[in-house]
């Protein structure tokens, strides 16, 4: 009898669930059909890195072909090449463009003046909603060979050669470098300066009145409590290690500086949709893909243990 | 004492040269364009130009208008802009609302999908012969579509919604309201600057692209950006007209009158916006 009772409770009990909230989910079913469609479909697409593409055939391609691709690009020169220019851009600008933000905030944080560091600010991270194109359009007028300012200086100070920047390869990486610096260092620093300004006003007070000028305060005062925003910044952009700005490469890609240009995802822009070879790009890019979420979740435990919080 | 004053001024110094010089570096890049652009062939071909522009001249602003493929480009970039910023936010609102509700069943394991996602995605290849085999390429849609959810900004909105006062909601359905009448009347009018952040970075993301309109479009449809691009690249003339080819100087004046134009809307928005683009990598910063 009680058994029955509970039987017919849960059954009202699920109706009046359903009753309550089907709206919700009716509203959910749309984006929730469209996120399944645009961004699991790709993702299960990748089953191309195993199985050969026929043009018309889908785009899961058509015989299971096992890790022939894999192994072909394990082989190829060129995919080494890129490997290898991927992780060295990637490194430097680890190295130059992740301290130069937080430099930035700890200095803008000293401007007294309240208006001209709004000022600063404001006009800092402008350059991030700035496109890539236009960026690299304006950088390529700056640096012409016949009427960038760069150029002209060179001549008329130095009495030097005009020096086509742009194309030379010993100057891509610095000018690829740089353009980040120059995206991305104001829009970066705003995470920065929130940390800073959570800094209790009372640890300055005491400082002083220890006596620390303000070099020694920025070193034992805020340095020290911004770290845990530091550290996890660091994880995070450790994750993102083979993510380079794959946009910005290809505009600057030519082929005289393709030696250290050609990175994985313009290697896979290449192979895929130029040369239309879909399933030796796609296992390129799976491959890479693979090592980003190795990348992503080893910081992320490695961040669990440091700071006892993940990221994500 | 004196040694440490000395120190202290020396170092106000530097921090007001560092910020002088990084307002110089982000503000001349686009002042040199300006400059470049209104300013007479004449005078940049004997490098006389640089921040202050020379025989001033709108020549190359009236041009640029005057090539049927630029106005068309131009026309084609509003209308990516305003279309997918509307699809966008339409498709993130209905979503990110009952994902707001944890206790709605199944709304943890979508969440699930959403943030897995973000770390592992389909990659150039299979996002590009889904599109084809959708019938998408060489349509406009393939613009809009495949973009319309960006798992940030859906995150973004979802903790906003998640901000809300439960109590307004039990209030609205004591009131008789369904989850459609709370969603429009209730939650949407508080969500002001949420809606504000979200429909910047997306229609910024829309204004600024251009990789996808040359993998899926034909000429026609370029956005403006992609058209610059072909400039730059010297695959394209800059107009019918153009006939000098872009390294001569009238097309230096006229790449900058596009460069200027096709930043324009950004450039006069920005002051106006910037402190929800703020707001918003402030919220994204809090772990979702």
């Amino acid at each position: 009898m009680g058994e029955r009772m509970r039987g017919i409770d849960q059954k009202t009990k699920a109706q009046l669930y359903v009753i309550r909230y089907w709206q919700l989910y009716v509203m959910m079913a749309l984006p929730l059909l469209y996120f399944l469609l645009f961004k699991y479909v790709p993702m299960f697409g990748n089953v191309l890195a195993f199985r050969r593409y026929r043009p018309g055939m889908g785009p899961f391609g058509t015989e299971w072909v096992g890790l022939t691709y894999f192994k072909r690009f394990w082989s190829d020169p060129a995919f080494w090449r890129a490997f290898r220019n991927t992780l060295v851009l990637s490194l430097i600008n680890l190295v130059v463009n992740f301290p130069i933000p937080i430099i930035f905030a700890i200095l803008l944080n000293e401007v007294r003046i309240i208006p001209f560091k709004r000022m600063v600010q404001t006009v800092s991270y402008m350059p991030r909603f700035i496109s890539t194109v236009v960026v690299i359009a304006i950088l390529g007028e700056l640096l012409s060979p016949s009427t960038g300012i760069f150029n002209i200086l060179r001549q008329q100070l130095l009495d030097k050669a005009p020096i086509y920047f742009i194309n030379e390869e010993k100057y891509f990486r610095l000018i690829y470098i740089l353009i980040d610096t120059w995206q991305f260092t104001g829009w970066t620093a705003i995470i920065y300066l929130a940390a800073i300004t959570a800094i209790p006003p009372d640890l300055y007070e005491a400082a002083t009145i220890d006596g620390a000028s303000r070099f020694q305060q920025i070193f034992y005062v805020t340095i020290p409590s911004i770290m845990p925003t530091i550290m996890v910044m660091l994880i995070l952009n450790i994750g993102r290690l083979l993510s380079l700005g794959f946009e910005k490469v290809l505009l600057l890609y030519t082929p005289d500086n393709s030696m250290v240009s050609d990175i994985i995802d313009t290697l896979v822009y290449r192979t895929g949709l130029a040369n239309q070879n879909y399933s030796y790009a796609t296992a390129i890019g799976l491959f890479s893909g693979i090592i980003g979420i190795i990348l992503v979740s080893s910081s992320n435990a490695l961040s669990r243990r440091l700071t006892g919080e993940g990221v994500y | 004492m004196r040694t440490t004053r000395t120190a202290s001024t020396l170092f106000t110094v530097m921090v007001y040269a560092v910020m002088v010089f990084t307002l110089a570096v982000c503000l001349i890049p686009l002042l040199y364009m300006v400059a470049l652009s209104i300013s007479s062939p004449k005078a940049i071909i004997n490098n006389e130009v640089f921040l202050i522009p020379k025989g001033i001249t709108f020549e190359a602003y009236a041009q640029i208008f005057t090539y049927p493929n630029f106005f068309r480009a131009y026309g084609n970039t509003f209308f990516y802009t305003f279309a997918g910023t509307a699809i966008s936010l339409a498709l993130m609102i209905v979503f990110a609302y009952p994902l707001s509700k944890p206790r709605l069943k199944g709304s943890r394991g979508v969440m699930k999908l959403v943030i897995f996602s973000m770390f592992f995605s389909g990659g150039l290849i299979p996002n590009y012969l889904l599109v084809s085999s959708l019938g998408l390429t060489n349509t406009r849609l393939a613009m809009l579509l495949p973009f319309a959810i960006n798992q940030f900004n859906l995150i973004l909105l979802i903790n906003f919604f998640k901000s809300i006062p439960g109590d307004l909601e039990e209030a609205a359905i004591i009131d008789g309201l369904d989850w459609i009448g709370i969603l429009l009347r209730i939650i949407l009018p508080l969500s002001g600057a949420a809606l504000a952040t979200v429909g910047l970075y997306t229609a910024v993301f829309f204004w600024n692209d251009w990789f996808h309109g040359l993998i899926y479009l034909k000429s026609s449809q370029f956005p403006v950006m992609l058209f610059l691009r072909n400039i730059v690249m010297g695959t394209s003339m800059v107009g019918d007209a153009a006939g000098a080819g872009d390294k001569s100087t009238i097309a230096i004046s006229i790449k900058s009158a596009v460069i200027v134009t096709s930043t324009l809307p950004i450039i006069v928005l920005y002051p106006f916006l910037q402190r929800y683009f703020v707001k918003g990598v402030l919220i994204g910063a809090v772990k979702g």
